[in-house]
Parts: C-alpha cells; structure tokens; sequence
C-alpha cells in the first residue's frame, strides 16, 4: 500500500466495513433466501424423513455401513482446519499478509464445524440419544466410554468448536465496539453487548494482545490433535486399508490442504460480491497459491507412502483392499481425486496462474471435490473389502445422502451470509495496524506559511 | 469528584508524548484510547505485566488433571469390561487430558483476558452513558487517539494545558455523555 | 487403611481387574466343519428365536438382510472341478474385541459369562462397531420392522424387537443362558451342568456340528474338543481371541 498516489486512510476502511454491515443490497436478500430454502428443501426435508424412515433412507447397507455422511463430516472437519490454524500460525509468525483474510478465514472454521456436528447428528441411527456421548452426571449412572476413538472425537470437536469460538470473537471484540459508534436501533444494542464495553485503552490492547497470543498458541496444537483424532476413528480399526499408522498426518495435511482451498473460494466470493479489493489482493492469492503447492506435494507424497506400505506389506488383506482402491469399482474417482489434488495443483508453481484469480478459484473448487472423493473413497472402499470375501459388498450412495451432501453447502452458506452482515468481516483494526500510522500534521510546516 | 479531561490526537506519536508530559507532571497515569495497538506505549507509560499467563497456565494444569480424573473416575463407577482394557488405561485416557487440558487453558485464558482487561464495563450494558468513571471517545475507534486524565477540579486547568501543548486537537471533559 | 493405601488398591485392581483371566463362566462354541452339511437349519432356527426381522426382498437386494448366524459360501476351483466350503458364521464373543472399545456410549461391553453383549436401549447408532468387527457379523436396523400376520404371533417373548437406528448381533441366546442360570440357581446347584444350556442353532443342527458349554470347566464337552488338533480360530492373527472355535474339514483326497 506504501507509495499508492492516494493511501487508504482509517476513515476508509471503516466506512467500507461498516458499509458492508449496514448497507445491504437486494443482491444480498436474492443470494439469503435461496441458500436458506435450499437448506431447508435439501437438507432439512431429506433430514426429517430419514428420522422418520430411519437410516435406510440413506444407501448404506451391510458391509458398507458408514457412507457420505461420515464422509462429509470429515471433508466438514477438513475445511475447518484453515481458517483457525492459518490464523493462529500467521499471528504467532507474525504474517501481516493474514490480517485481512483472517476473519473469514475463521468464520469458515466455527462454521463447517457448525455443519460438521450437523453431519453426526445426521449420521448416527438415533441422533435423538446424542447426549449419551457426553459426560454428564445422570439417572442412569452411565457414563460415556472414554476409551472410545469416537468420544476422543466428542471431546476434540467441543474444544475445538469452545476454541474457534472465542478465538474469532476476541479478535473482533475492538471492531464490534468500533461498528457499535456507527449504528442505531437493535445493532447497537447487539453490538453493545458484543464489544463488552470496548474502550481501546491502553491497557485493553496490551491485554487483547496477550490473551490472544495464549489462544493461538494453545489452538495450534489443539487443531493438529483434532484431525488426528478424526483418523483414529478409522486407524484404531482393524480393517485392512483403514489400519494405517500415516493416517494422522495423512489427515492433519490433508484437512489444511482442503481448507487452503476453501479460503480461496471464500476470497475470491468476498472480494468478488463485497467490495473488500483493496484489502484482498493478489498478494494473497499468491501466498495462499504457495501454500497450496507445498500442501499438494506433501498430500501426494502421504498418497504414494500409503500405497507402497500397504504394497510392501504384501498381506493378501492390504493387497487386496489396495487392489480394490486403485482398479476396482470407485477406481474411476480414485483416479479423479488424483488429478484434482495432485496434478492440477502443480500448476501453482506459476506466479502467473497464482496471481489471476478466476483460475484460482477453479482450482482451489476442484482441490476439495478431489478432497471429498478422498473421505468417501477411504470410507467405501475400505469397508467394501474387508477380511472376509464372504461379506465383500459395494455401497452406492442414495439420493437422499446426496440432497444431504448439497443441503450442507447450502447451509454452510446461509451461515456465512449471515456472518457477513453480523460479525465485521475483514478485521479493521488489524488492517490498519498494517498501514502507515496517520502522521503529525506538520503544524510548523503549515504555520510558516501562513506566516 | 474525578474529573476527566480528555485529549483527542490525530497520530500516536503527539498522543504518546502527551501522555509522557501528563505522567512527568504528576497528574496521575493517563490512560489512552487508540484504534489500534500504539507501539511504544510501555516505553512512556512503564512496563506492563497481566495475569493472563497464570489464569492459562492454572487452567491448563487444571484441564490436564480434570480430564484424566473424569476418565479414570467414571471408568470405575461403573466399571464394564471393554475389548480386554484395564479398567484405567492410559493411551486413550491421555487423549482425553490432552483435549481438557487444552479446553480449560482457552476458558481460564477467556476469563483471565476479562479480569485483567477489566471487562465488560459499564459500557456493555444500554445505560453505558452513565457510567463516569471510564471516559469514552467514539472517535478513538476510528483514526484519533485519546489521552484521558482523571484529576481533581484544582488540576484540570493544569491538565488541559499540558494537553494543548502537545498538539491536542480537541479538549474534552470526559464525564459527558458521548453524543 | 490409609487413603492412599485405598487409592493404590484402588488402582492396582482397576489396572488389572483379572476378570478377563476369569469369567463366572466362558461360554464357547465349537462348530465341526466336517459335520456340518451347510442345511442352513441354524440360520432359520436363530431367525425364530431371536425375532431377527425379514427384510423384504428390497431391503435384501440393498444388502441389509439380518442374520445373526449366517453361511459363508467359498468356491474353491473352476468347473466342473469345483468344491464348496461351507463356514457358518456368527458373532465370535471375542475377549479382545474391537466392537467394544470403540462403542462411545457403551452400548456393548463384556459381561461375567465372557459373552460380548449389545444393549439396544443404549445404542445410538454410530455403527462404528459394525466397522470395527473384523468378522462382519454386527447388523444394523436401517428402519423399523414389521412381521406380517400371522408371523407376529410366532416373536420369541423372550426377546426384545429393535427399533430403527440399532446394532444387533448374536446374543449366543443370551436369554436361554440366562434361563438356566437361574434355574441352577432355583435348583440349588451353583453352576449351570454342561450342556444344560444350548442356544437355538445348537440345539437345532441336525448333524450335531455345533456344541456350546463353558470352557472354563474343564471337564466339558468344548473344553475336550478345544484340545484337539483340528481346533482354530478365524482371523486368530488379529488377536481377538474369540470364544467360537472351528473344526476343520478332514480332507479326504478323491
């Protein structure tokens, strides 16, 4: 921004944040209301009657027991691990190329998190009893089992969802009370409530800062544990292609991966349909593009690992599941995934590719179907082969699983529409904390020459 | 009764060395209101030290031992034999402190950050206008930067002074209502 | 004792409660391969005692039929020089089974007979056990069922109905062990005698291929097979340690 002819000033940053809150064109209410009844029509409705019919409405059968909605949970968990951990990782480093993206980047976050525990919700037979896997005194004087992988994952996805949350609402505790000066009626008083009491002294910056430095450093870790946690669910199996001590990092890297590219997309729509150019730029792009790249190398490195393990190991289970993986049935996906997240990738090597932005957003959109394929396949295949041939089986999802799978995105997005008219989207402060601080108007300059 | 008077800045630096005349004139310790962080600040106004590191570490350590309790605990209320387990066993219950002892050092940092950053304040609530002990500037949220004195009446003349010299660009008295 | 004495106790025993040593009883079944002609008399006789659901032919076509006690079919050779190898298979009741670790609410656990139980009230239907099983014998109830007149009149009271949304396995008819628990216990006798319990596909193999009893006694009847030479546990590589015992095939070369 230095040497711009005419340097944003404060004063523009914040008529432009404000702007985006108070200011809501019809274009807005269009985009709300059809991703709110296509929430309602594609996942509500196909929810409701499966609680009704029961699982059956989904495809699952006998061996393939769990299906797209296990696969969308993790794909949901995935494109969460981004938004908090670039966060906490830039801020720790201090990145100040994060300082505008970092609010949506977050908002993402709490939100797939958001769809993540809808998908549980989805995915077990009686969501109604969804309680039980938390530990709570009760009647019943049971407790949960906590030598369970999956309340390994009750527990991490709470955390993480407490930790996401307050991550992104301490960061916007100043911008709320800066917005709360700049409204009336009902946002007042919601942003009265929000900012806490904000003044901007001294003292609460020196606060903010610190506290907000402890979140980071206590969420990085907290984030890598959630995605390991999340393929224990499936490593601590016997099952032959899901018994795999790379899983954890196999997971962690790929949850970043998919969650770079969801920021894309997020940026490019914000700095398409929000007016937010001057503070997301091609910069941003092109450092995210970077990532991405050594993201991508690192995925496929953990994809060739995986095969030649199971390879090496030569038992006739992991053969055989490896097999199925690479030839069989879902192998057409298979090998759809592996163009989207390991050869279309490549291409980021260019500053040129990096740096435009409509190639970006078509790339970082196939990086995460590739990603999703990458949940389902680990999901179908696996269960599809398992030790018995006896019980060898093939899952095909249904078209309830597959109005659930787009009613998610719908869902995703009305929360995020909602974000951007609530929380401040591009962080205020922070961005001005990057740009030149307003400078002593020279008042001997000025009085010599009047004199 | 604590008068306030209040400078508004245009930049962080006439701000800080106000605020620097105001302390050296033994006025008291002025608080100052900004948009942003102002570096420096420790340099004029002393070194600042928070409890925030002791309420994350208390609620860490705390988390760590909760967690692991709350497994083995509960594990033996009830035991049932699970899979050919211990009872009390110790990969998988070390998860579950790791995950506590990450949940409670983010709550006790939360509650540490409104204890020692004393909020919410009066400001929180509808009726904020009314409390006078904490001076608010709006435009402090925006591009000026506020120094804010509280004195008895005898001192404000002497306060404002200070202030004008160094480049205030307005003078207010912090106990009004902010329009 | 001191408190500490009590936590220290307390820790030893909850560290290594030896109850997987020793169950009240282990009951084990054996199944002779070599008997066994694969009539499939088990999986109708299991079908009517534990009021396992008939899916429909639509469900089945899915891959969602319940059976508890199921014949796996392999096919050895090309015709018409084939062979058919039959192995019944139902839930093995393994000691170390990974059903039950990764059951978050507990909803199947270990009980004193050495028996992996699943208590329906408490499942909520992850169906991570059913993953889990390397044996593939936990089945999970896709929507409510319902038995046509007259076969609602033949459901075994003995026996809960699940509703949608719940795993369920082979009990090794828990409700019958149950029974002669506590007729043993009316009689006087401490123990259940050998071979006074018999779940409905023993009782019911016309070839008398399968038997049940509690190895824990070694005077049984498994107990004596278990020594033999043709015993042996499917999958026994994975450690589950499973209390359903096979008898192979004696191969009798054409």
């Amino acid at each position: 921004m230095q040497g711009d002819p005419n340097p944003l000033k404060y004063t523009d940053i914040h008529n432009d944040v404000v702007a985006s809150i108070v200011e809501t064109g019809s274009n807005y209410y269009v985009a709300l209301a059809t991703a709110l009844a296509l929430t309602l029509i594609c996942f509500f409705f196909p929810w409701f009657y499966q609680l009704y019919y029961g699982i059956g409405a989904a495809g699952m059968n006998h061996p393939g027991v769990w299906g797209t909605y296990l696969a969308s949970f993790i794909f949901w968990i995935g494109l969460s691990h981004s938004g908090t951990l670039l966060s906490c990782v830039l801020h720790i480093t201090n990145s100040s190329w994060r300082k505008a993206m970092y609010r949506s980047a977050e908002a993402m976050t709490l939100f797939s998190l958001v769809v993540a525990a809808m998908m549980v919700m989805v995915h077990v037979g009686r969501p109604w009893f969804i309680h039980w896997t938390l530990p709570y005194p009760n009647q019943m004087e049971m407790w949960p089992n906590f030598r369970s992988p999956l309340l390994f994952d009750v527990m991490a996805i709470t955390t993480y969802i407490t930790g996401s949350t307050v991550f992104i609402y301490m960061g916007s505790i100043p911008d709320f009370a800066a917005v709360r000066d700049r409204t009336r009626g009902w946002r007042n008083t919601m942003y009265s409530l929000l900012s806490l009491g904000w003044r901007g002294t001294d003292r609460e910056w020196h606060r903010l800062h610190w506290a907000y430095t402890f979140l980071a450093v206590l969420i990085i870790p907290l984030a890598v544990s959630v995605h390991s946690i999340v393929s224990w669910d499936f490593a601590m199996s016997i099952v032959p292609a899901l018994h795999q001590t790379i899983f954890a990092p196999y997971f962690v890297v790929g949850a970043i991966y998919s969650g770079t590219a969801g920021i894309v997309t997020v940026m490019f729509v914000l700095r398409k349909f929000m007016d937010f150019g001057e503070y997301i730029t091609e910069l941003h792009f092109d450092n995210l593009g970077k990532l991405l790249l050594v993201l991508s190398l690192l995925w496929s490195y953990i994809n060739i690992v995986e095969i030649f393990t199971g390879f090496y190991s030569g038992a006739s289970g992991e053969t055989e599941a490896l097999r199925y993986r690479l030839f069989g049935f879902y192998a057409p996906l298979y090998w759809e995934m592996i163009t989207f997240c390991a050869v279309l990738p490549l291409l980021c090597a260019f500053k040129r590719f990096r740096t435009s932005f409509v190639p970006m957003l078509y790339l970082s959109i196939a990086i995460n179907i590739g990603m999703y394929t990458e949940r389902f396949l680990i999901v179908a295949t696996s269960l599809s082969r398992q030790y018995l041939p006896d019980a060898w089986g093939l899952y095909v999802p249904s078209a309830v699983e597959i109005s659930i799978l787009v009613g998610t995105l719908a869902l995703f997005t009305t929360l995020f529409l909602l974000f951007v008219k609530i929380f401040p989207s591009v962080s205020m402060y922070e961005v001005k904390e990057t740009m030149d601080t307003p400078k002593k108007i020279p008042a001997a300059a000025s009085g010599g020459s009047l004199a | 009764m604590t008068h306030f008077v209040v400078g508004l800045f245009g930049d962080p630096e006439s701000a800080l060395s106000a605020a620097g005349s105001i302390q050296s004139a033994d006025l008291g310790t002025p608080e100052l209101m900004s948009p942003v962080p102002i570096e420096g600040v420790e340099e004029v106004l002393g070194e600042k030290r928070s409890v925030i590191k002791r309420f994350s570490l208390f609620g860490a350590i705390f988390g760590g031992v909760s967690g692991f309790l709350l497994a083995a605990i509960t594990a033996v209320l009830y035991a049932h034999p699970v899979g050919g387990r211990p009872i009390i066993t110790f990969p998988p219950y070390l998860i579950i402190t790791y995950e506590l002892t990450i949940l409670f050092g983010i709550i006790f940092t939360v509650i540490g950050f409104f204890v020692s950053a004393r909020l919410p304040n009066g400001l929180w609530t509808s009726f904020w206008k009314q409390d006078e002990n904490r001076p608010y500037v709006p435009e402090a949220a925006v591009d000026k930067f506020a120094v804010s004195i509280g004195c008895g009446v005898d001192d404000v003349q002497r306060a404002e002074t200070i202030l004008r010299a160094a480049g205030a660009e307005a003078i207010r008295d912090g106990t009004e209502g902010v329009s | 004792m001191s408190f500490l004495d009590r936590i220290a106790e307390g820790w030893r025993k909850n560290r290594k409660p030896g109850y997987y040593e020793n169950f009240d009883y282990h009951w084990t079944m054996t199944i002779d391969l070599d008997q066994c002609s694969g009539c499939g008399a088990c999986v109708t006789a299991c079908q009517a005692e534990n009021n396992l659901p008939i899916v429909g032919e639509k469900a089945f076509a899915k891959g969602r039929e319940v059976k508890w006690l199921r014949m796996e079919h392999y096919w050895e050779g090309e015709y018409p020089d084939v062979k058919l190898n039959i192995i019944p298979m139902l839930c093995q009741h393994c000691d170390n089974a990974p059903c039950e670790t990764v059951c978050p609410v507990s909803a199947t656990y270990h009980n004193q007979d050495g028996l992996n139980t699943q208590i329906y009230n408490r499942c909520i239907g992850t169906r991570s056990c059913a993953v889990y099983c390397p044996y593939e014998v936990r089945y999970f109830n896709y929507n409510d069922h319902t038995w046509d007149s007259p076969l609602d009149q033949q459901l075994n009271p003995d026996v809960s109905v699940r509703e949608k949304g719940v795993m369920e396995k082979c009990t090794f008819c828990i409700q019958r062990v149950r029974q002669a628990k506590d007729t043993a216990k009316d009689d006087g006798r401490r123990r259940v005698r050998d071979g006074e319990v018999q779940p409905a596909c023993v009782q019911t193999c016309p070839s008398q291929a399968m038997a049940f009893g509690d190895r824990n006694d070694p005077e049984s009847n498994v107990s004596q097979t278990l020594a033999g030479p043709r015993a042996y546990r499917v999958l026994d590589e994975l450690n589950t340690k499973s209390s359903v015992v096979y008898l192979k095939k004696v191969e009798t070369e054409a």
